[in-house]
């Protein structure tokens, strides 16, 4: 089971290397996570925006 | 007026958080939450934007606290979509926090809202959430084990596979939406995959497929993680040359984004990569490359694992002195740092060269012989878990009889 030095060329040329020869040093490289994102500009606009322009009109209506 | 102050501070918060000080963010969201508001989709909001503050400072508990606010009012007013986004929210939250089942359920509510609503974006983003929770699940259970990539338990290949599943679901949603970022990270995460289920080919293949889309947006931190990835998956299939290439962009672009811990990082994969080359020199002097930022950055691990790796190729090359130099120094980290296979290995290898020394004054050889022949069998017995952990398993050391009489 163990990688001797006598033994490493001949493994090397094989085409897959046995997997217990293999140094872990690699540290997969992940994609960053996406988070769900709401906004109080999103809401505000459309709900007091809303209300803004109904008031506006509304006024001018009572005019 | 009250509610304009709660507005107003939120607003601040939001502005922080856009610009990068998620800090200061959170203190202006905090204060707008302690003023407080009646308008619940408002709230939500404010909410929300917390929990994600939290989650980026790396602050899971009150990330997890704030999502599920968040979660908890969207329902009382019956906000479906803010529902659905609380949901992903949450349910990456738990992934993070190790809770797998609780996020595999908070993913599928987020996918099912955005089904119900046919809301094809929130669907595709729930279906890559759903992959990285049974990714990290995946890689959770394996590495409680000591698997190599593509030597898996069952449960463990399961969750792989779902996550590969759902990240080539995601892909066909994005590429039919022409979301070519979105694209890159399901290729990056699907290569990951394909690479710890051990399919090497495809996972460099979508690893390729991630290296283009991020030269395409001149994403330079996204490609020097597909060289990275593209390294690993090349020493899997035995081709070492080209994974060192990899390795060699990956180190290039490290230095060029001042980034000191993936330079180490590359150094030492460069390190291993010519130690299976069996070019030790050049071994060493990236295995000395990545001691020194090692030290620099008082990672004691890592420097544990750089005189390892140094005392075994040392010992290939026969320089014993310094063999024995880093392997009593692995000892003195190991110890220090409390990784007892870390020690146990050190002792192994100190005794190893200290045979090796011993011997180069006798000239005995078939009494040798026979000392290897119980050598042998004793490291059979010798508990697999000491030597995988301390970096794994590349028994340089071992000296076979040929390589014992060479140097008599």
């Amino acid at each position: 089971p163990c990688m001797k030095p006598g033994r490493q060329a001949a493994e090397l040329q094989s085409k897959v290397v046995p997997s217990k020869q293999i140094l872990h040093s690699d540290n997969m490289e992940m994609e960053p996570e996406t988070m769900e994102t709401k906004s109080v500009t999103d809401y505000f606009s459309k709900l007091h925006m809303g209300s803004l322009v109904y008031s506006c009109t509304s006024k001018r209506k009572n005019k | 007026r009250m509610e304009a102050s709660c507005l107003e501070l939120a607003l601040e918060g939001e502005r922080l958080c856009k610009a990068g000080d998620c800090r200061a963010g959170v203190s202006f969201f905090e204060a707008a939450v302690q003023v407080g508001t009646e308008d619940l989709k408002t709230l939500s909001a404010i909410y929300s934007q917390l929990g994600n503050a939290y989650f980026y400072l790396h602050e899971y508990a009150k990330a997890l606290e704030y999502h599920h606010h968040d979660l908890t009012l969207a329902r009382t007013i019956g906000d479906l979509l803010g529902e659905a986004k609380a949901s992903g929210n949450l349910g990456n939250t738990l992934k993070v926090l190790g809770n797998f089942e609780e996020a595999i359920a908070c993913c599928q509510r987020h996918l099912d809202i955005s089904r119900e609503l046919n809301d094809k974006v929130g669907e595709a983003r729930a279906l890559y959430n759903l992959g990285n929770v049974y990714h990290s699940k995946g890689k959770n259970v394996a590495s409680a084990g000591t698997h190599d990539p593509g030597e898996l338990p069952d449960d463990v290949r399961n969750a792989l596979q779902k996550a590969a599943n759902y990240y080539e679901e995601n892909l066909t949603i994005v590429t039919e939406l022409g979301d070519r970022a979105a694209q890159g990270r399901a290729f990056g995460n699907l290569g990951n995959t394909h690479y710890l289920l051990g399919n090497f080919r495809s996972a460099v293949l979508a690893h390729e497929q991630r290296l283009l889309i991020a030269k395409e947006f001149g994403d330079r931190s996204a490609e020097r993680r597909a060289y990275s990835n593209l390294g690993n998956a090349h020493i899997f299939l035995g081709e070492f040359e080209t994974a060192a290439e990899y390795y060699k962009r990956t180190l290039q672009l490290a230095r060029q984004l001042k980034d000191r811990a993936v330079e180490a990082q590359a150094c030492y994969s460069l390190g291993n990569t010519y130690t299976l080359l069996q070019d030790y020199e050049k071994a060493i002097d990236y295995h000395l490359k990545h001691l020194v930022i090692a030290q620099e950055l008082n990672d004691k691990i890592g420097e544990g694992r750089a005189c390892w790796s140094l005392g075994n190729a040392y010992t290939a090359l026969g320089n014993h002195d310094q063999a024995m130099h880093f392997a009593e120094r692995h000892l003195e980290i190991s110890r220090e740092v409390g990784d007892r296979s870390g020690e146990l290995t050190a002792r192994l290898n100190l005794s190893d060269l200290q045979m090796v020394l011993g011997l180069s004054y006798s000239t005995n050889n078939s009494m040798m012989s026979e000392s290897r022949v119980v050598e042998n069998s004793l490291s059979g017995t010798r508990p697999r878990v000491g030597r995988r952990h301390s970096m794994e398993n590349m028994e340089l050391m071992k000296l076979t009889p040929e390589k014992v009489q060479n140097w008599n």
